[in-house]
């Protein structure tokens, strides 16, 4: 029995995915406990969620497709900011631009719908293909910094964060027609709206971006566990001296790890740009996406399949929250358990440690039992 | 027996009309900055707040009657308004131009809906209510009271600065009502102006009116959001340290933000432009309840109260708010006409032709 248990334990502790889970269980624990505080009923939080994921309003009764599609247009840029940030981490970068990244990528899909030939499928995918280059531009440079100068890329990135937010601003206004906060409608078939998600969904925005983060999602895995250079972005995140001995160009890891990062961040903005609006912005703030995706691939453990499932789940906090506000339930709560996740998640090695050293405190003290027994 | 009956059937009657004009629900849309913005989305809450006799501290229909539903990024605002377009609400307001967009998309898919949208002309519905006021009028009121004050004070070739946020067709509405206010009284005065582009650098607008107050600017009327309250802080310093100079607030009654002394008596804020959005939400709520609600533009302007000027500083004086007031009537009655527009002004020859105010 009591070797069982360690073992549960062990595993629990040693096992990435099984603290993940736990650490969203109990963030939602305390909030569910904060909702209480403040005199309101929980439940509807957990109707609101159970809208945004099933479409089902148990309030109401009714069934609405719209809003899994909805759950799952805010999802998509929160994965990809995810797969930025984890791509970074697995080399050992600490990538906070992908807020910058997936501005470029946006502000270049923007200016692409307008300047390239309307052409259908062509059109679009150009307009991401260019925007996705910028953004691996953007980042790569930092990785290039550091690989070659040792600039820290947390300082560099959080820079080129504002730096692209301005430049987006001051280009965007050159395009004719736009005014101080939008540029005229994107041509038809620069959007990435398909119809068939559309209808399924009941009319929700829900688009070609989906397929587009789901291919990502797979590409993010092939290259980091089943090719060359994924081997040498994780040997290098491992150990950078042991990974240059062993041969491995950690220079050129750098900067392409960084690069790659950027590229997934700046496949964000474009979906969110070309996906969720008819027009260019002339962004007055920050989207915030890139910041949360750093949480994103926390709770991922920086694996493509743990990054998508934790990108699920703060789009369903996102999308859940005005759903929340309709439900006297504080906006803030669904903050506060995104935020109390990703303390856990920091915690989470504490937490191992904590768990292992009861464990092992129990098997001493059993044996102690045992030794008595025997005289 | 009979009277009993009849009390009964008139209770009844009763409850039914009782039934009728029950006060609508109504849910509030704001942009990330909330319903705590102390501006624009405060004034639209206000309002709600207002029709169900509620007030700040006591939001006791709070949830079932009214309530408001905040976007964190703008890409939230199309599913914002249909998930309260889902939950039949009887009326829905969204707050300010950056909602137009999503507003115009929206609204023709859920027909029987009512929607009530500020400072927009353009979402052209039949469920659509679109409120926009008349800036300039106010401008111009704010405009002749500091022109005034400036002949009172005995002034000599008195300057006045106006700052901008981002400029645009909305703001210029601000820049040609102050300029045309103020060279109606004082034809010959020197107007300077500036925009901070951006409506929350209060340091930029601050650093700008210590340089006009030293240049011999001698009020600086602000229409740029946040960054005008640096325009307050510095007329409060100079006010402090002694110096004739003064700011005019914007929106709100900002007369409390530019108050300098411990005795809470002297304020740098002369006068403020006053734009009441709750009067346009108690409007919209009201047409819904009386059922005359119907979709276009609702103008609200300084006869309707919906734009005014603040006379609460007492340096302004009893003379000048008299002929600041005989100057609204006679924007009332259609005597004094105010361009919105500075192509127009220009081409009237009321505002100088070096501004930098755009039309579009």
């Amino acid at each position: 029995m009591d070797i069982k248990r360690r073992a549960l334990v062990d595993r629990l502790a040693s096992s990435n995915a099984a603290m993940s889970v736990l650490v969203v269980l109990l963030g939602f624990l305390v909030g569910t406990i904060l909702v209480l505080a403040v005199g309101r009923d929980p439940a509807n939080m957990y109707r609101a969620i159970i809208q945004v994921v099933s479409g089902f309003d148990l309030a109401r009764g009714t069934w609405n497709a719209r809003y899994i599609g909805e759950w799952l247009v805010a999802s998509v840029p929160l994965i990809l900011c995810g797969l930025s940030m984890a791509f970074a981490a697995r080399a050992g970068l600490f990538n906070i631009g992908a807020e910058g990244q997936y501005i470029v990528g946006l502000t270049v899909a923007q200016f692409a719908s307008f300047y390239l030939p309307s052409v259908p499928v062509f059109h679009w995918a150009a307009a991401v293909v260019l925007g996705m280059l910028a953004a691996a531009g953007w980042g790569g440079v930092v990785g290039f910094l550091k690989a070659k100068y040792a600039v820290s890329e947390v300082v560099a990135t959080i820079m080129m964060n504002y730096i692209a937010l301005y430049v987006s601003r001051y280009a965007t206004q050159l395009i004719p027609g736009t005014n101080t906060y939008k540029t005229p409608s994107f041509p038809a078939t620069a959007r990435l709206s398909n119809s068939w998600l559309e209808s399924v969904t009941n009319g929700s925005r829900l688009n070609t971006g989906l397929f587009l983060a789901l291919a990502a999602v797979l590409l993010f895995w092939f290259v980091m566990e089943k090719t060359r250079t994924g081997f040498a972005l994780r040997a290098t995140g491992f150990n950078k001296d042991a990974a240059r001995c062993s041969g491995i160009n950690v220079q050129r890891s750098l900067t392409l790890s960084m690069a790659i990062s950027g590229a997934f961040a700046g496949l964000a903005g474009c979906i969110v740009a070309l996906g969720s609006f008819g027009y260019g912005r002339v962004l007055a703030g920050l989207d915030g996406y890139g910041f949360n995706g750093i949480a994103v691939a926390l709770v991922g453990n920086s694996t493509a399949i743990g990054t998508l499932l934790a990108g699920l789940l703060f789009g369903m906090l996102q999308s859940a929250q005005p759903l929340m506000q309709s439900r006297q339930i504080p906006k803030e709560v669904t903050y506060i358990i995104s935020g109390l996740v990703v303390v856990f998640i920091s915690l989470r090695s504490g937490i191992g440690l904590l768990l292992e050293a009861r464990s092992k405190e129990q098997a001493k003290s059993a044996a102690r039992k045992g030794e008595l027994r025997d005289e | 027996m009979k009277k009993a009956l009849v009390a009964a059937l008139v209770l009844s009657l009763f409850s039914v009309v009782a039934a009728v004009a029950a006060d609508p629900t109504v849910r509030l849309l704001t942009d990330v900055s909330g319903v705590d913005d102390k501006s624009f989305n405060a004034a639209a809450w206000r309002g709600i707040l207002q029709f169900y006799g509620d007030t700040l501290d006591k939001q006791s229909k709070k949830g079932s009657a009214y309530d408001v539903v905040t976007a964190q990024t703008q890409d939230m605002y199309i599913p914002n308004i249909k998930q309260v377009s889902d939950e039949k609400y009887g009326l829905i307001i969204t707050t300010g131009f950056t909602f137009a967009d999503a507003l115009g998309e929206v609204a023709p898919k859920y027909p029987a809906q009512k929607y009530l949208i500020v400072d927009v002309d353009w979402v052209n519905f039949p469920n659509v209510m679109q409120a926009t006021f008349t800036e300039h009028e106010g401008s111009y009121l704010v405009g002749v009271a500091a022109a005034l004050k400036a002949k009172a004070d005995g002034i000599k070739d008195p300057k006045f600065g106006f700052i901008g946020g981002i400029p645009g067709a909305v703001i210029t509405k601000f820049e040609v009502g102050y300029a045309m206010g103020v060279l109606s009284v004082l034809p010959k005065a020197k107007i300077v102006d500036y925009y901070a582009n951006d409506w929350a650098k209060p340091e930029l607008a601050k650093t700008q009116a210590k340089n006009w107050y030293d240049s011999g600017v001698y009020c600086i009327f602000s229409a740029a959001g946040f960054t005008g309250s640096g325009t307050i802080a510095q007329a409060k310093e100079y006010r402090a340290a002694g110096k004739n100079v003064w700011a005019i607030g914007v929106d709100s009654d900002q007369y409390e933000d530019g108050i300098y002394d411990a005795a809470k008596t002297k304020s740098a804020v002369l006068t403020s432009m006053i734009k009441r959005v709750e009067s346009a939400t108690l409007y919209a709520l009201k047409a819904v309840k009386d059922g005359t609600f119907k979709g276009g533009v609702v103008v609200f302007d300084t006869k309707s109260d919906g734009i005014a000027f603040s006379d609460k500083n007492a340096a302004l004086g009893k003379d000048i708010v008299a002929k600041v007031n005989a100057v609204k009537k006679d924007i009332v009655s259609g005597k004094t006409k105010v361009y919105a527009k500075y192509a127009d002004a220009k081409a009237a020859k009321a505002v100088p032709s070096d501004l930098q105010a755009k039309d579009d």
